[in-house]
């Protein structure tokens, strides 16, 4: 590891660890002995999280004809996982509300980008039954979780990257790659080991540019999907604009007509808004 | 004051305090429309190109697509007095994704498919910034019909 990359990786330790719930919450929705009362049994101590996940219920985006005022009611009315992903939502949110320049991405553009792609990601996996759709919504969560880190190194070297993308057709993951030494995904993974991430989890962030290379292929390729969703309707989308590979082999092994991922379009289209509700409230 | 066209939205005005913008285009098309004589501008903010998609959608949501989205757009500036043959029309959007050819095209499709409709109603683009992978925003000036692009990491600059 040269000196710089390591200054760059030591950025890591700046950033703010993902609370403990996170990881026994993707734990007990993955187990099907789990109940309702072992999920609010670890949600109800933390009453920032809780007072969210409320305010988060109640927004127009689940369109619930009765207000929710308690845990137990949101876990009746929304299902535990729907609520499992809330609590992923409020502990992911605390190291995205700074603008990340380097991406010429304001203060909440990332999140914003985030959460949809989550849910985009979540939806195509419950359209293919995948058996894990917590940590395919978790991971497209934070895959990019490494530009948090990466933005001011981005900055400082722009001209170069945008250089290499404009000039040479490199994609900006490459262009990032060559000239930093190492890339958003790259670091993103490093970031889920340092918070002790499954190594599924670590796999699909590291490789979400690059699903072929993934080694649980098929939850990385609905997490890259979901990132090209993201990127055609020009959701968090900054100065790397729409320089990402597309991988239409990928697409395609998914098993999702052309039609089908312009009809997950409209849908998406359909919600911005309520989205938008769903985001303010974490 | 700045008036927002979202994703899927259309919105004209011929007050001249106004800003028309649309943020963040990627593979979306912005359409722009503006009549310097009744000072009436417009903007169209659709996602996809053909509305046979979802109909029940196109009824719901006309300005998310191509073909139900544009007739609307010129309808609502003729309202307010424009005319067609005075009518500047500005393009902007349609990003594509890198090696993106063919499957799920949608920068190109959408491009497609508005070239087609305004070549069967005879509408002439004054200008056009379109394509590539870049992210942009446009606004349009009410008062004048200044027209800005912004290009994500690239600044911005006058049509």
């Amino acid at each position: 590891m040269n000196k710089d990359i390591g200054t760059i990786v030591a950025g890591i330790d700046a950033l703010r660890p993902i609370p403990q719930v996170a990881n026994k919450v993707m734990s007990i929705v993955k187990d099907p002995q789990s109940s309702m009362g072992m999920l609010s049994e670890i949600i109800q101590y933390d009453q920032v999280l809780t007072a969210n996940l409320l305010k988060a219920a109640n927004s127009a985006y689940f369109g619930l004809s009765k207000r929710v005022d308690s845990l137990h009611q949101a876990i009746v009315y929304l299902g535990m996982d729907k609520v499992a992903d809330l609590v992923l939502m409020g502990a992911g949110s605390a190291n995205y509300s700074q603008p990340q320049e380097g991406y010429g991405l304001k203060s909440g553009d990332l999140w914003r980008y985030s959460v949809s792609s989550a849910l985009i990601a979540r939806d195509l996996a419950e359209k293919k039954q995948m058996e894990d759709p917590h940590v395919v919504f978790t991971a497209a969560l934070l895959k990019d979780i490494g530009k948090v880190v990466l933005s001011q190194y981005v900055a400082e070297s722009i001209e170069k990257i945008n250089f290499l993308v404009s000039e040479h057709g490199f994609s900006f993951r490459e262009a990032e790659k060559t000239i930093l030494g190492i890339d958003h995904a790259e670091l993103g993974a490093m970031i889920a080991g340092k918070w002790r991430f499954s190594e599924k989890m670590i796999d699909i962030i590291g490789n979400h540019h690059l699903p072929i290379d993934a080694l649980y292929r098929e939850e990385a390729a609905v997490v890259y999907v979901a990132d090209t969703l993201c990127m055609t309707m020009g959701i968090g989308v900054g100065s790397d604009g729409l320089a990402y590979r597309f991988h239409k082999q990928v697409m395609g092994d998914l098993g999702f007509t052309d039609r089908e991922y312009q009809e997950v379009i409209a849908g998406f289209g359909d919600k911005i808004s309520q989205v938008e509700e769903l985001i303010q409230a974490n | 004051m700045n008036i927002i066209v979202g994703v899927a939205d259309m919105k004209v005005s011929n007050d001249p305090a106004t800003v028309l913008v649309t943020y963040s285009l990627g593979s979306c098309i912005g359409v722009t429309v503006y009549d310097p004589v009744v000072r009436v501008a417009g903007i169209l903010h659709f996602m996809l190109p053909d509305s046979s998609l979802d109909p029940a959608k196109a009824v719901t949501k006309p300005y998310m697509f191509a073909d139900t989205g544009i007739a609307p757009l010129f309808r609502a500036a003729y309202e307010l007095g424009a005319k067609k043959q005075r009518m500047r029309v500005i393009v902007a959007g349609g990003a594509q994704i890198l090696d993106q050819q063919g499957f799920f095209n949608i920068g190109k499709r959408n491009y497609m498919a508005l070239r087609k409709i305004f070549w069967k109603n005879r509408v002439m683009v004054s200008h056009e910034e379109v394509g590539g992978n870049v992210n942009r925003t446009v606004k349009l000036a009410v008062k004048d019909g200044t027209c800005r692009v912004k290009v994500s990491g690239a600044g911005e600059f006058q049509i």
